[in-house]
């Protein structure tokens, strides 16, 4: 199986990544996850930051019994390791810090650890990613249905978002050329990009299409469907939200990529009083402007919409 | 205009095809201060989006906003049409309506685009009777030529006009009607 095949299934995988570390990954898989659950639906999380893994904590949960450990170690199934939480519909599948580092899994586990996940029986499966593009957490980003960045509002999370979208961008090229048989390809035509005066990830894939038209419907094809939503987290003023805005333009001019701005969630102290008081964010602070910003970016991710800003100079 | 060419307009401001008036002017004054501005948004990027490019990305912007001004001045129904002041509207050689801007083309453009005059006077630091008097005509109230010319660039660029063309335009009829 390559990273990049999707099987038609009933559920829908959410990745959430987006390169810079302490943006709020984790806290929004689980309370997107917590959201999705609470609508009725059956939801499976899985914690994919290997090494760092933290989203049991997020649901009160101090040392889960069951991890991947097991899958890894002793070839559990994923059905066998899954572990339960406050929510009826909700279960991990957690990680454990002390055991594994991302690079000690091999090829073939993490091709079986990703084919397990595809087969989950839920209607949503969120994958939570670790900081930074490891190729492990750039593959499982590509695997899913939904690719969902969290941004917070500040120059270096905006700089390393850009430098994800592009190395997952730059992996899914490279894979699906592989998948038609013409892996060397891209690598060729990168090396010698000087000659070919390609300056940029943008350049190689226009080239790479003027030059080989059967690569350039294949790439068409798949690439349309590279598209990226996007979360501005920790939001303090309003201009902040319209950031969000801007990081779709750029996104568009720098890598022809399209993104959805699917929405906001302030900063609210009410966060880090929930993970404090270890109990689940969306169980405990309903009421809060956090939690209706998240509602508000589930139900965007479910319906396939965008957040609706007031014009003007914002 | 052919249906595509609009579409390939629409797209340069990040639009669907057949968006609105009012959300024309918004992608327009939004990607003019993006690309004309500093921000953390580009700052990483400073290799790709150097000042050349990002004169080209506003060039195309420009363009293409000027372009869909005229095509939805041209689709918007007779009676609340944005009509020059005085009817001089003539067909160019280009098919772009040669307009005159007035007060009265201002008022109509701004009331199209749903913005109120506290909005203008709030942004723009601009007391809200000299704004009535700009709309109105009222020359006799309006300050002296430097001043009101500063005042009407910046409410042009507010409603996302070319500043040039419109106190050109305007300072012809102020300059007219004060020579009477
Ligand atoms: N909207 C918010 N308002 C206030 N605090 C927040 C918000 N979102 C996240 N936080 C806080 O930021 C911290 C980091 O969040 P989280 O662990 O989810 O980040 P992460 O992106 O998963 O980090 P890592 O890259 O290390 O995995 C947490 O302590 C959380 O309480
Ligand atoms: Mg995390």
């Amino acid at each position: 199986m390559s990273p990049t095949a999707k099987v038609q299934r009933e559920g829908e995988i959410w990745a959430v990544g987006g390169g810079k570390g302490g943006t709020g990954k984790t806290f929004l898989t689980s309370s997107l996850g917590s959201f999705l659950a609470k609508k009725g639906r059956k939801v499976v999380l899985v914690d994919m930051d290997i090494g760092g893994a933290n989203l049991h904590s997020f649901f009160g949960i101090d040392r889960p019994q069951r991890s991947l450990t097991s899958f890894f170690e002793k070839g559990s199934s994923l059905q066998d390791i899954l572990v339960r939480t406050d929510l009826d519909n909700l279960t991990l599948i957690t990680g454990d810090i002390h055991s594994i580092a991302s690079d000690t899994i091999t090829f073939s586990q993490k091709l079986k650890l990703f084919r397990q996940i595809l087969k989950i029986n839920a209607q949503n499966v969120l994958i939570d990613l670790g900081a930074g593009s490891h190729l492990n957490t750039l593959d499982a980003f590509l695997i899913a249905d939904k690719m969902v960045v969290v941004l917070v509002p500040e120059v270096i999370a905006i700089e390393n978002m850009y430098h994800f979208i592009k190395n997952a961008l730059f992996r899914k090229v490279k894979a699906v050329l592989k998948e038609y048989g013409f892996k060397e390809i891209v690598q060729h035509v990168w090396d010698r990009r000087q000659e070919f005066g390609i300056r940029n990830l943008k350049e190689l894939i226009d080239h790479l299409k003027g030059s080989f038209s059967f690569i350039g419907t294949i790439l068409d094809n798949e690439l349309s469907r590279f598209r990226v939503a996007l979360i501005l987290n920790m939001v303090r003023n309003k201009q902040d939200i319209f950031l969000g805005t801007a990081v779709k333009s750029v996104l568009l001019k720098y890598l022809g990529v399209g993104i959805e701005y699917v929405g906001y969630v302030e900063y609210n102290d009410a966060v880090w009083r929930s993970v404090r008081e270890r109990k689940p964010f969306m169980l405990n602070y309903t009421a809060t402007a956090g939690a209706a910003n998240i509602a508000a970016v589930g139900d965007n991710l479910l319906k396939g919409g965008e957040i609706v800003l007031p014009g003007g100079l914002g | 205009m052919n249906k595509d060419h609009a579409a390939s307009l629409y797209a340069v401001l990040e639009l669907a095809p057949g968006a609105g008036l009012r959300d024309v002017q918004n992608a327009y004054l939004r990607l003019r201060r993006l690309y004309a501005d500093q921000s953390i948004v580009l700052e990483p990027l400073e290799e790709e989006f150097t000042a050349d490019r990002r004169r080209e990305i506003l060039a195309e912007v420009e363009a293409a906003y000027q372009k869909l001004l005229v095509v939805l001045h041209a689709e918007t129904p007779k009676a609340e049409a944005l009509l020059p002041d005085d009817g001089a509207a003539g067909t160019g050689p280009d098919e772009t309506p040669a307009m005159v801007f007035g007060g009265l083309a201002l008022r109509k453009i701004r009331e199209r685009l749903n913005i109120d005059l506290n909005e203008i006077s709030r942004e723009l630091k601009l007391r809200l009777e000299l704004l009535r008097s700009i709309e109105e005509e009222r020359f006799e109230a309006l300050p002296e030529e430097t001043y009101l010319k500063s005042h009407l660039r910046s409410y042009a660029r507010y409603l996302g006009l070319k500043p040039e063309k419109i106190v050109e335009d305007y300072l012809g009829r102020y300059r007219a009607r004060a020579k009477k």
